[in-house]
């Protein structure tokens, strides 16, 4: 049984399952360095995953659709910028009331525009890139060898490839450039990046634009390359879990990805697990919980000797 | 959040009152115009739906009874919310609490059958309270302990406990039939409708009376906000809580365990969250099933908020929220407006409510263009 449930698709489902959460993770690092805590990553990536699948139901081009999705986490984002910093409201709440916005909104629309409640019309997938043929005990050690590279690395679609570009891009301009080092201070002491003229209203607002957009790409991943179609509420804590990740990953946007990965392969062995559920005798409930369990267990074991940005979730006061 | 502002309204000094309560008003005012915005430029017209939501939720005895039907759990998630504000903690996963005090109701009450009513009433909601507070008290401990954020860990549990209850009536504790949902609560388990108490004569003569299926549960969560409001103004516990909540270095400082006092806010949150779903199990369903919810855990973050958190003003807060939720329906019906703006609505008015500084922000804005305009 255990060959059956170690194999290469298995690896290979947790990195697609690790994607949208590693988008999130990296977009909630990228935010609460800048000082700004953003719970509201639930939310954007449910509008990001309405917006890819509203516009490619309109239009037909998959790709349209993930650009529709990026813009509309930037959008939705912008509420949680101008309220956060700019009206200095609660981070928290905010993050609240957009993730319920972002429930009704999505709703709403759905039934403006398809007539119904639940789940959308599907749309045609965006393809895994590459097609190179390999089998599964085909022939001697290198075929298999890879067999298990083909598919762990190369059955995906493009935006799990654009995660890991991302993790790494990110994690270089983060340590490497003026606008890390700035992105760094603003968490840290917002007061020393005003006094070198450096402004932090706008260096906070481009962070949570970005994770806004990081976000949105996240829900395009969801609906346009895994499910192929929108339903209600369909993040299911997603955006939560990627806050997690993003603590587990010690605030870097590399961190967030290896914890990401973590979370996915844990998706993945539930799913897998579940097929074999009548030899092992457990419940399906059970195999779902898996994810939200190893979350609290990760944080648990990880928070205090992960510690966060000083200046994160406090409003900035020019004084 | 703020308890400070909370003691300062002591002095009843009018304009103080005036601030403090025309927030919440205009924040609601703004939320149903931006509201009625969005559904004009969707097309349809906002009068008719209002009008339409204002007869659902006020319009007849019946639909009267369904807004307190609807706002019974909300004052009570509202409450549990609010008591965790206080202590500055945000207890966004009370719907998963509020599940667990659902599940220990919907399962006691079967168990207790043959007990007369004094005997299981109290100990459906005693068990409630306990399933909610031990449903919170994890994440209590990781945040009192190691500082774990308790908005991921409470919304983890709750994830964990809708599973749990939809495993629970799919399996073992599931009735016979095809419904996967527990058995009918015996009726000395059952919160009495409130029509129920008067004799047909007294009805006839004051038809007001008759409000469908509102039950006894609104008692239940009065009495649980004025017992909340008690325990913050007059008790040692409900000093501590707000101590921590305002400022948790100077309440270690003066003596108080800021580890012991989050877990108990925590705790206590969660028994009213838990005490929430048992009133939806015990006085609406009269039974378990794993949709029993329409999410007023998350409902009650909202309350929570538009009432500053005062368990008194959570009483109107949930009124409102509660009315909304139960005209949505006949506006739907006769509006053909779809519910989901409701949700919108809500956000909103969490929006307004939270940006205090919106005021002070166009104020300096004007100020900004004076200025630049001059100079």
């Amino acid at each position: 049984m255990l060959a059956d449930i170690i194999t290469p698709d298995l690896f290979a489902s947790a990195l697609r399952m690790a994607t949208p959460l590693a988008l999130a993770a990296i977009g909630g690092t990228i935010c609460e360095r800048s000082g700004v805590v953003n719970i509201a990553l639930e939310g954007i990536m449910l509008c990001g995953a309405f917006a890819g699948v509203a516009v490619t139901l309109a239009v037909g081009n998959a790709w349209l659709g993930v650009l529709a999705a990026v813009l509309a986490g930037v959008v939705i984002a912008a509420i949680h910028a101008f309220t956060s910093i700019n009206l200095r409201s609660d981070q928290v709440v905010s993050g609240t009331a957009i993730n319920i916005l972002a429930l009704g909104l999505t709703g709403f629309l759905m039934e403006i525009l398809y007539g119904h409640p639940g789940t959308t019309e599907a749309v045609t997938t965006i393809k895994p890139i590459f097609r190179f043929a390999s089998e599964r005990g085909g022939g001697g050690f290198v075929a298999e060898v890879w067999h298990w590279v083909n598919t762990i690395l190369f059955s995906h679609t493009p935006i799990v490839y654009m995660a890991i570009i991302i993790a790494i891009a990110m994690q270089w301009a983060m340590y490497n450039t003026r606008w890390g080092l700035h992105l760094r201070a603003l968490g840290e002491h917002p007061r020393a990046v005003d006094t070198v003229g450096v402004s932090v209203l706008k260096g906070r607002w481009i962070a949570v634009l970005i994770s806004g957009a990081l976000a949105g790409l996240a829900g395009a991943n969801l609906t346009l390359e895994q499910v192929g179609s929108f339903t209600e509420n369909m993040t299911n804590g997603r955006g939560f879990i990627a806050l997690a990740a993003n603590i587990f990953g010690r605030w870097t946007p590399v961190g967030s990805y290896g914890a990401s990965l973590l979370f996915g392969f844990a998706d993945a062995l539930q799913i897998k697990l579940q097929i074999f559920r009548g030899e092992i005798n457990i419940p399906p409930q059970f195999f779902l919980m898996l994810p939200y369990i190893l979350t609290v267990i990760v944080l648990a074991g990880v928070v205090g000797r992960s510690v966060g940005p000083a200046a994160v979730g406090k409003p900035y006061e020019k004084g | 959040m703020s308890a400070a502002a909370e003691d300062r309204s002591t002095n009843r000094d009018w304009a103080a009152i005036a601030q403090k309560v025309g927030t919440p008003f205009a924040s609601v005012l703004l939320a149903i115009l931006i509201g009625s915005l969005i559904m004009w430029v969707s097309g349809y017209d906002p009068i008719a739906a209002y009008a339409a939501l204002f007869q659902g939720s006020f319009g007849t005895p019946k639909a009267f009874g369904d807004t307190l039907l609807k706002s019974t759990p909300l004052i009570l998630a509202g409450l549990g919310l609010a008591y965790g504000f206080r202590a500055n903690l945000f207890n966004i996963g009370a719907e998963g609490q509020l599940f667990m005090g659902g599940l220990a109701a919907g399962w006691l009450g079967l168990v207790l059958a043959g007990q007369p009513w004094y005997v299981a009433l109290p100990l459906l909601l005693l068990a409630a309270m306990l399933a909610g507070a031990a449903w919170a008290f994890i994440p209590a401990i990781l945040k009192a302990r190691i500082g774990a954020h308790e908005v991921i860990t409470t919304m983890m549990f709750t994830y964990i406990a809708r599973y749990f209850v939809s495993y629970l009536v799919i399996g073992p504790l599931k009735s016979p039939g095809q419904i996967p949902q527990t058995g009918l609560l015996p009726p000395e388990s059952q919160l009495p409708r409130i029509q129920s108490l008067f004799s047909d004569a007294t009805l006839q003569a004051m038809p007001f009376l008759k409000m469908g299926r509102a039950h006894m549960g609104i008692l239940v969560a009065i009495v649980a906000a004025v017992i909340v409001w008690w325990v913050l103004k007059y008790t040692t516990l409900g000093y501590e809580n707000r101590a921590v909540g305002y400022n948790p270095w100077a309440a270690e400082t003066g003596g108080i365990s800021v580890q012991w006092t989050t877990v108990k806010a925590l705790c206590i949150s969660g028994s009213l969250a838990g005490l929430a779903g048992a009133v939806e199990v015990m006085g609406v369903h009269h039974r378990l099933f794993d949709q029993f919810s329409s999410g007023f855990g998350f409902t009650g973050i909202a309350v929570a908020l538009l009432a500053k958190n005062h368990p008194i003003a959570v009483i109107p807060a949930a009124l409102l929220f509660g009315a909304l939720s139960a005209g949505a329906g006949t506006m739907q019906l006769m509006a053909d407006v779809p519910q989901k703006i409701i949700l919108i609505v809500q956000a909103l008015v969490i929006f307004f409510v939270a940006a205090e500084g919106i005021v002070t922000y166009f104020v300096k804005q004007r100020q900004k263009e004076a200025t630049s305009n001059v100079g």
